[in-house]
């Protein structure tokens, strides 16, 4: 009898150790998983005004090679006062982060946000230019 | 032989509520107090603003043995404003859901904080509204109410409702905007001017409304006499009109003062205390029916909301409402 329960316990051991063995993905300082991809791309880009409603006045052409991000806006739009949403491709992150209204007043500086890869190995710079519809 | 004992219990105690849920539980009618009784509800919603009305709906009722409804009266602790009234019909909801009235007595008697109504009717029981309308001397101040009601046989109840806080805010609603006629909003007056009267009032004029079909997202604006002269083609401002106006677009802020429709949504004093435009630009384009603006004005005087209720793009012209908060 106390054979039985001793080989029962062993069997319940040994995948808690062969669990227990193996590696996570480890995470990053924002408390997200790196992984293994080395994706590195904006699959989509929104500007979006203080009403919460679209002011771009078609698609956003996005580069992938180029890395640049070029959005038409309505006329009249406060550019000032902008809240930018990308939409990367799986995993990765921005940088630097978006945390409320942006300004993009500065049409001839325009923002650089950088794109980092799942793996964080890859860090891929887009620029997002602006131009008012006329 | 233990075991079949703990086996036992849990069906003995299942057939025990068995028989529990099985018994019928017999209606009986609920025996009626032997008094006087009455009981008030609030019927209006949102923000109280100065000559708007509170509502509220008093019942009262006694038994048939102890006499008929003499009066009824409402004492509010700040004197209402003209228009304040208890009805002199006793409501209740007809077979579709129309309120069906009874004549109870000669429309109400006020005298300072007290509005009374006289029953002639023989009745037991009756539904009265109260309407009162917030006087200019409640702004700012909270207002409380004591329903009373009296029976024949000298019994009284009362039943004292609030405090109510009656909002800082004003209110104006419907103003008709058009383009190069009455396009000249004043928030201090909480009216719109055309050119001429808008030079004589230029010190007050914080917003011009204008309508452009090109480009086709300008449409219909409401921008600060002080925007850039692209935001306002083809307009010469009267002289002295040149204030600048903090404009901050707002889309589905359908505020149910304002727009009266089903939307449960209040802008508060709380809303413009709290407001931050600081950043705000000061033109808004584009204006849609249902969006609204929130505005500061230049002389930091006033915080505003003004709500598109409809536009039209032949006319150029559209309706707003304005609620506006004193700073």
């Amino acid at each position: 009898m106390k054979k039985y329960i001793k080989i029962l316990f062993i069997c319940l051991l040994v995948p808690f150790v062969w669990i227990g063995c193996k590696e996570d993905f480890p995470i990053d300082e924002d408390g997200l998983l790196i992984t293994n991809r080395g994706q590195c791309y904006v699959s989509n880009f929104e500007l979006l005004g203080s009403d919460f409603q679209t002011v771009r006045s078609k698609n956003a052409v996005i580069d992938t090679v180029a890395q640049t991000i070029r959005v038409e806006v309505f006329f009249g739009t406060d550019l000032k006062n902008l809240y930018p949403q990308f939409s990367l491709v799986t995993d990765a992150k921005l940088d630097p982060k978006i945390t409320g209204k942006v300004d993009f007043s500065d049409l001839n500086s325009p923002k650089v946000y950088t794109v980092v890869s799942g793996n964080r190995k890859v860090r891929k710079p887009y620029t997002v230019y602006v131009t008012v519809q006329q | 032989m233990k075991r079949k004992y703990i086996l036992n219990i849990p069906i003995l105690l299942a057939l025990l509520l068995l028989l529990n849920a099985c018994e019928e539980e017999k209606y009986a009618i609920p025996t009626t107090k032997d008094a006087l009784q009455n009981d008030v509800i609030k019927r209006s919603l949102g923000p109280n603003l100065v000559g708007q009305n509170i509502e509220f709906t008093y019942a009262m009722a006694l038994p048939e043995t102890r006499g008929k409804l003499e009066s009824a009266q409402v004492e509010a602790s700040i004197e209402g404003a003209t228009g304040t009234y208890l009805e002199n019909n006793s409501y209740s909801a007809g077979s579709n859901g129309a309120d069906v009235g009874v004549k109870i007595g000669e429309p109400s008697v006020t005298e300072g904080k007290i509005t009374k109504v006289t029953f002639s009717a023989d009745t037991m029981a009756a539904t009265l509204r109260y309407f009162y309308r917030i006087p200019e001397a409640a702004r700012g101040q909270s207002v409380t109410f004591k329903f009373t009601a009296n029976s024949s046989n000298g019994e009284t109840v009362s039943y004292s409702m609030g405090p109510y806080n009656i909002s800082k805010m004003d209110m104006k609603l419907d103003l008709a905007v058009k383009d190069g006629d009455a396009a000249y909003i004043s928030i201090e007056d909480m009216a719109v001017y055309n050119a001429a009267a808008a030079e004589a009032n230029a010190g007050k004029i914080d917003l011009v409304y204008l309508h452009r079909t090109t480009p086709t997202s300008f449409a219909h604006a409401l921008v600060a006499p002080a925007t850039d002269a692209q935001y306002r083609p083809g307009i010469t401002l009267p002289a002295g009109v040149n204030r600048n106006t903090k404009i901050n677009k707002v889309w589905a802020l359908r505020d149910q003062q304002l727009a009266r429709a089903q939307f449960g949504v209040f802008i508060d004093d709380l809303d413009f205390q709290q407001l931050n435009i600081a950043d705000a630009p000061n033109f808004a384009l584009n204006m849609r029916a249902e969006s609204g603006i929130w505005v500061e004005t230049a002389d930091g005087k006033y915080r505003a909301y003004v709500y598109v209720n409809s536009i039209n793009n032949t006319a150029k012209s559209a309706v707003i409402s304005i609620k506006r908060f004193t700073l």
